[in-house]
């Protein structure tokens, strides 16, 4: 099927406009090589496995090796080359491909191409595309006065060579409609469009590029594809799929494009941006581009296959992004196209899988590691904060020493009366009698509701005050009644002090314990404190207020061990955990107490007591105790307000820091993780170990380099480096232009397809570097073009020759990607809510797609202007992506994508037609029509139908439209209920004072038009 | 001429013909199909050899079945219960995360009775009475065995021939080959019903119906049971029946001035996809409507088949998909994953899917379908013969297990009453005809006549297929 009828769309381009006339120069690279990786490599090919003789055509000795006295390739005579004799060969023994392994025969035209090839001397070349480009010199033209830059001297050449002509410039409305949205994803304004026409001068155009190119929204636009090519997405995407926190990183990327960082630095940052030797903070979130991937958080996955898998995808997304290769088909053999051999895969593999990671990621939230990243407001904040911390850390410090001697009065005052205590009352939930807990005998448990009701998320303290009587019990705990039951709890256990913290027992559970046993039989303070970090190194126990050593016994906790059960002293677990010997005094604190708090909390002497002995004789917790005891409840008033205004707003700090976003990013691991090939592909089947290193086939790393990530960074975008630069502006062309000069933007090696013109890749690569890697610079080359500025109107010849416009003798004509479909309706309607970057928000969708396939959660939808965003600020789920995007073609976010494709389908009809964003855009856009529309309904249409496609309909549409508004309006004056449940669509208020019937008529207008194929269409 | 193919073309026709005075050439033909070129694939034959099927029906169990409980009889294991699973039958077979920390692996033999059924004396559990009593039908698959260990990646597998996200799913790649045989419906479709052992079972995701690197329009259409059966079918109040009409009509005069005036072909594509669009939202419906299924229809599914969105009312529409020529029909039911309580949620599970899946083949049978109508049955791994957890006298657990499972296959092109492949008494390994998901794949696509070696896309440089660079048509089975 697809191999036998497989017809490859360039060469019908190039078949169609050329041919293969008599006399014809065959290009090896363009013409020979496709056949040979097509149709030989396979077994003939790069793969050394799959080869059983030593003939290959991958590389020209031995292509043109003695085979025993014959020779596949003999330069100038077909005649005696075996390869024309077997190609042709009628017997299925021996025809190639191979006929009895049911491959099909080449054609005719490749036959062709290969005979006509040797006869002119069989010259091997070199894959063009591993070979650095040079800047060619312009072509010459006939038609000089076309060309507005060199791109056009390029394309034109190519064009007069085929015998066409270019297409004349497209009408100025087109222009700009066509510019802005390619540069900033929305419609130009009225206003913009009216400025452009009026605009006489020779660089109006300019300007309105330059204009577009210093919109903030031309960072979110450009920020769009590389998201789909970075993976991005607001969940884990295996199995839960729940949320994890990497916009930060979107924002970075937006910033990036939006400050114009040069392609290099941006490339440098993303890869190796910690690593770098003074790393900002902006650099350490740019390295989020490589945490991107999916993290699995499923129970019972084996780690280390993860973390093969993590660091594969690492090594496939760098590679199609910048080098154009499909090094991933090198992972489990070596390449069968493209010289990568199995063991340079690894060798990548090596620069990316010395994180110190975790295999299994966590089902929810991010996964280390990973840092906070203040946004530049609440950093901002953050610094004004600390400020006033300092203030009034000096207030209270001054006040310190006016006060000097007041606390020795109030302890001598207080050792003279009643006797007085006092304890940490700050953040305690659980206020437990005293004594109340009492005697435990290994059968009674007190249980005690509903309180300290805790999550995996929450900070928290357990405490109490016990005499243990045998080695095994339960302290307090919040469990279910059975052994290793889920929830969380304070045991002691072979007499050690031990916090379990249950999902699952076994594969979703956290347990510590103290190394060294408690002594029974007498009283001991225990406290243990979590800090909401799911990781057993977020844990700390104290014994009579010191910290205690921890053994890890079990870390993979990983989802929520919540449970509903009330609080128990003495038991928990099953009755094998009833505890024997006395508990009292059981805090729980909703925070983490300090080390000193912790010592404080375990001082067993009332604070009089204390105060009766002469302060040499107090130990440093008691002398804390007290003076916190003073300093929050008996000091003199102004002292104590100086201390609770320093205390809260520390505790303001805290929060504030805790509640700062962070994102997942590279940090090397300590120690090297030694990387392996791993014979088939198999996490657990190491062959060769290996180093990192580049592959060979293209030019090495500078001899002193240190070899890790930014080396590799750095050699990406090293002008030698013959393929970043192209990849780069293949992929740039190809948002323009909708596919790139080299239409596989994915693959630039042997099966990937010869560049329509590849004189002008080079030179836009070249020129590229040149610039400095300057982004919006080369975008303003293609956009200011004579080709990009062409009306994209079509003949029927050209159709005919050319239809899918390779030779660029027209203008584009491309539906829209999927978030500009959405972004453009709220614009024009005047729903968009312009902001940049913040956690994703959650606009319109169909109720239930998310419960429907986990039973779980569904889908939260926002209010207000969350509903307005930008589409790429919308959630994204990767195993239930929004409906609408991927109605509209948007790649799925699972894995880098950079092709960009475009589908025509009723889906597409049926969203644009009945989905609320549509409807209440048509709505909003009705009342625009009628406020700012003009007075006549021939106006108002012409108003909607320019915001949407830049220009004014003609005759025929607008009276088309207006007949079909009369059509509506009748309709919903006679029937007023239907009017007003059209225009009930959307949460955004209506304006009441608009006449109910007409208003449904002018939205029912406003969705036709919104529907218009030249709406959703960049023309 | 591929079905899907000619309809386009018809369509295309139609308004190039009978609506614009725009000329029509095969290069316009070949932009029309520009979205099948974007792999550089273009003209492809129906099928490869005559088809013994022309549709297939999936009934993925999610979350994986335990072939210990339903098919795969294993009585020795009562007697050995209890007992450490010998290391001559588990052979360091690795063990997911949540048990490779188990110190005991206890042998546990099924709490519920075997019995065998027809002619062909199959040996089926008294969970699934309904089935055992169309044993006949069925054609076993005892030695089923996959790669993966965990759902996300076993489903992943099941449905796209690779562990890792990203390729297309069996229905896309049957849609892409073959299209639909109705150009009203789309050629795949899904429908999902939650499992009544289980309700916090496993999730699924989209991408299992996806399209991976094939165009988006062969990914699977979900019919919901809950809002529009199909996202965004429903016109808003206010602006249906004629006023919809008149809104396609306005529509398609706008965007034929416009095709008159740029003459790209996609605008043709895009009025006769409205078009589609609105034939859809009259077929849909109609599709969905089981008020006029006969009384006698409800009660042979049974009583679940009242609820929408129940398992046995999917199977209802998964009938009706059928008669209506509904390429690749999907139905997956979640809820059996029991790692714990087995002996208490397995039996829902078979309750919900029992009957109707019974129904469903003597429904396609005596309508004359089931000869042309590929039927299977299973999930995407099997479970332990070793209890998971604690084991209690009335109570087990069992983890996953990819060694070794059963699934069944009905209808249109397979044999029935057959047993394929053995276990040993353990239910541990396969002792005979091993099954691989690619082996499966490749026998699905055979019956479609479809050889699976040469259904191909070619993405990034590489002609992907289902099934890889694997696959053995598990000839036995096939009539």
């Amino acid at each position: 099927m697809g191999r036998a009828g497989a017809w490859r769309p360039g060469w019908g381009v190039v078949c169609v406009l050329t041919g293969l006339a008599e006399g014809q120069t065959v290009d090896f690279n363009r013409d020979v090589r496709p056949i040979f990786s097509d149709k030989c490599f396979t077994c003939h090919g790069p793969d050394s496995a799959n080869r059983k003789t030593p003939l290959r055509f991958d590389a020209e000795a031995a292509a043109k090796q003695d085979l025993g006295g014959r020779f596949a390739i003999v330069n100038g005579q077909p005649a005696k080359s075996e390869l024309i004799r077997r190609v042709t060969a009628t017997n299925t023994a021996l025809r190639m491909p191979p006929g009895y392994a049911g491959a099909a025969a080449l054609t005719e035209r490749e036959i062709a191409v290969l005979r006509r090839w040797i006869e002119q001397g069989a010259p091997w070349k070199q894959h063009w595309a591993f070979v650095a480009p040079r800047r060619p010199p312009q072509p010459k033209i006939a038609a000089s006065e076309w060309p507005r830059n060199p791109i056009d001297h390029f394309v034109l050449a190519r064009l007069e060579r085929e015998g066409y002509k270019p297409a004349p410039e497209a009408p100025p409305e087109t222009l700009i409609r066509r510019v802005t949205l390619d540069l900033t994803g929305l419609p130009p304004t009225p206003a913009e469009i009216d400025a452009f026409l009026q605009n006489g001068s020779g660089d109006a155009y300019e300007k309105v590029v330059d204009r577009l190119l210093a919109s903030p929204r031309y960072g979110e636009r450009m920020a769009a594809r590389w998201l789909d090519a970075a993976r991005y997405a607001d969940t884990n995407g295996y199995q839960t799929d729940a949320e994890r926190f990497m916009w930060r990183w979107r924002d970075w990327v937006i910033e990036a494009f939006n400050r114009n960082l040069p392609f290099d630095q941006f490339t440098i940052d993303q890869i190796a941006g910690d690593l770098v030797g003074t790393a900002t903070l902006e650099q350490r979130i740019a390295t989020g581009f490589n945490r991107n991937h999916r993290g699995n958080g499923e129970g019972g996955i084996v780690p280390e296959e993860y973390l093969v898998e993590y660091s594969a995808d690492r090594v496939e997304t760098m590679s199609t992004v910048w080098l154009g290769l499909t090094m991933g088909c090198a992972r489990c053999h070596d390449h069968k196209y493209d010289p990568v051999t199995q063991k340079e895969f690894y060798r990548l593999f090596a620069y990316f899988n010395n994180i110190a990671e975790r295999g299994r990621y966590f089902k929810y939230g991010n996964t280390p590691p990973m840092i906070p990243a203040p946004t530049r407001v609440e950093q901002a904040e953050l610094s004004a904060l600390e400020q006033k911390l300092e203030a009034a850390a000096k207030a209270f410090h001054e006040l310190e020493g006016e006060f000097a001697g007041a606390q020795e009065s109030w302890e001598q005052a207080m050792a003279a009366k009643t006797p007085l205590d006092w304890s940490i009352s700050r953040g305690l939930v659980a206020p437990i009698a005293g004594g109340g807990a009492g005697v435990f005998d290994g059968k009674r448990a007190v249980e005690l509701g509903q309180a300290a009701d805790f999550g995996f998320h929450d900070k928290f303290t357990l405490s109490a005050r016990i005499y243990p009587a045998a080695p095994a019990g339960a302290v307090v705990t919040k469990t279910q009644p059975v052994a290793e039951g889920g929830g969380y709890g304070l045991y002691l256990s072979d007499g050690k002090l031990q916090v379990n913290l249950v999902v699952r027992w076994l594969d979703d559970a956290l347990r510590v314990e103290t190394e060294r046993p408690l002594e029974l039989g007498r009283w001991h303070h225990v406290l243990a404190t979590y800090d909401g970090s799911l990781v057993a190194d977020g844990i700390r126990i104290y014994v009579d207020g010191a910290p205690r050593k921890i053994r890890v016994l079990l870390d993979e906790l990983n989802q929520n061990f919540r449970v509903n059960e009330p609080l128990r002293i003495g038991a928990g677990g099953g009755p094998e955990n009833l505890f024997r010997g006395r508990i009292e005094e059981v805090r729980i604190w909703r925070g983490v107490l300090t080390p000193e708090q912790g010592a404080v909390a375990a001082v067993s002497e009332t604070i009089t007591g204390i105060a009766a002995r002469p302060p040499g004789r107090r130990t440093a917790a008691e002398r804390d105790k007290l003076r916190s005891a003073f300093l929050e409840e008996f000091g003199p008033p102004r002292l104590r307000e100086a201390w609770s205004r320093l205390r809260d707003l520390r505790e303001q700090h805290a929060r504030m820091v805790a509640a700062i976003p962070t994102v997942m990013v590279m940090e090397e691991a300590p120690e090297k993780r030694d990387a392996f090939v791993l014979v088939r592909g198999a996490y657990d089947r190491p062959g060769e170990k290996v180093t990192p290193g580049t592959p060979s086939v293209l030019p090495p790393l500078p001899p002193d380099a240190v070899n890790n990530r930014l080396a590799l960074a750095k050699w990406l975008v090293a002008p030698s480096n013959p393929l970043t630069a192209r990849v780069a502006v293949n992929r740039f062309w190809q948002m323009y232009f909708g596919s790139g000069l080299v239409r596989t933007v994915e693959d630039f090696g042997s099966q990937g397809e010869w560049p329509s013109h590849p004189e002008l890749l080079d030179w836009l690569a070249t020129e590229f570097m040149r610039q400095g890697w300057d982004v919006k610079a080369l975008q303003k080359t293609i956009v200011t073009s004579a080709t990009y500025r062409q009306s994209s109107r079509v003949t029927v010849e050209l159709l005919e020759k050319d239809p899918e416009n390779r030779l660029l003798a027209r203008g584009v004509r491309l539906r829209l990607p999927a978030e500009t479909v959405r972004d453009q309706a709220l614009a024009i309607s005047g729903l968009l809510v312009e902001k940049i970057g913040g956690r994703s928000v959650k606009p319109y969708q169909p109720a239930g797609l998310w419960k429907e396939l986990s039973g779980g959660e569904d889908y939260k939808q926002d209010h207000g202007e969350n509903l307005y965003r930008r589409s790429l600020y919308t959630f994204w789920k990767r195993t239930s992506a929004p409906p609408m995007m991927m109605n509209f073609d948007a790649a799925s976010r699972e894995t880098c994508v950079v092709r960009e494709t475009r589908t025509n389908t009723p889906l597409q009809a049926l969203n644009l037609m009945n989905d609320t964003t549509y409807l209440e855009a048509a709505r909003r856009l009705g009342e625009r029509m009628m406020i700012e529309g003009g007075r006549t309904p021939g106006d108002r249409i012409g108003f909607a139908f320019r915001l949407a496609t830049a220009r004014e309909p003609g005759p025929a549409e607008r009276r088309l439209l207006v007949e079909g508004y009369h059509f509506h309006l009748d309709r919903y004056q006679t029937d007023r209920e239907a009017a007003r449940k059209l225009i009930s669509q959307g949460e955004s208020a209506r304006n009441e004072s608009l006449d109910a019937g007409e208003l449904a008529a002018c939205a029912a207008i406003a969705s036709l038009i919104l529907n218009l194929d030249e709406t959703i269409m960049k023309q | 001429m591929d079905p899907r193919l000619e309809h386009r073309l018809l369509v295309s026709r139609r308004h190039f013909f009978g609506r614009s005075s725009f000329g029509i050439g095969t290069a316009v033909l070949a932009t029309l199909l520009r979205d099948d070129i974007e792999g550089a694939v273009t003209t492809m034959p129906v099928t490869h050899f005559r088809p013994r099927a022309k549709r297939v029906i999936y009934l993925f169990q999610s979350g994986a079945p335990s072939q210990l409980e339903l098919f795969d009889y294993k009585p020795r294991m009562n007697e050995l219960r209890g007992t450490e699973l010998p290391d001559s039958i588990r052979q360091g077979q690795r063990l997911t995360g949540m048990t490779a920390t188990q110190t005991s692996f206890p042998v546990v033999g099924t709490m519920f009775r075997f019995a065998q059924h027809g002619q062909s004396g199959a040996w089926v559990s008294e969970l699934m009475p309904h089935l055992a009593r169309a044993a006949d039908e069925l054609c076993f698959i005892k030695s089923m065995h996959t790669e993966a260990i965990n759902h996300d990646p076993a489903v992943t597998f099941f449905q796209t021939g690779a562990q890792i996200a990203g390729r297309p799913s069996i229905g896309a790649w049957l849609s892409y080959g073959l299209g639909s045989e109705n150009s009203d419906l789309p050629a795949f479709v899904v429908m999902i019903s939650q499992g009544s052992g289980n309700p916090a079972d496993q999730p699924l995701y989209d991408r299992l119906w996806g399209s991976g690197f094939l165009p988006s329009r062969y990914q699977g259409v979900k019919f919901r049971s809950v809002g529009d059966p199909v996202l965004y079918l429903t016109d808003p109040p206010g602006l249906g029946g004629k006023a919809r009409r008149r809104f396609l009509d306005d529509l398609a005069g706008l965007n034929q001035m416009q095709l008159e005036s740029f003459g790209d072909p996609e605008i043709a594509t895009r009025i006769a996809q409205y078009e589609m669009a609105y034939r859809m939202q009259a077929s849909v419906p109609e599709l969905t409507d089981l008020s006029k299924e006969p009384e006698r229809i409800f009660e042979r599914y049974g009583p679940d088949s009242r609820r929408p969105g129940s398992f046995a009312a999917n199977c209802i529409l998964a009938r009706r998909m059928a008669e209506r020529g509904v390429r690749f029909i999907q139905l997956f039911h979640r809820g059996w994953d029991q790692h714990n309580k087995l002996p208490k949620q397995i039996p829902g599970q078979c309750r919900d899917t029992d009957q109707p899946s019974a129904a469903l083949i003597g429904d396609l049978k005596d309508r004359g379908l089931l000869e042309d109508t590929l039927v299977v049955w299973g999930g995407e791994f099997g479970r332990t013969v070793y209890c998971q957890g604690r084991l209690a006298e009335d109570d087990y657990g069992r983890d996953h297990h990819p060694r070794c499972f059963t699934i069944w296959m009905a209808g249109g092109g397979v044999k029935g009453g057959v047993t394929h492949g053995e276990t040993d008494e353990f239910s541990y390994n396969i002792t005979r005809d091993p099954v691989h998901v690619h082996d499966l794949h490749a026998t699905i696509l055979d019956c479609l006549g479809v050889d699976h070696t040469r259904l191909t896309f070619k993405y990034q440089g590489r002609h992907f297929r289902l099934t890889d660079v694997h696959g053995k048509v598990v000839r036995p089975v096939l009539t």
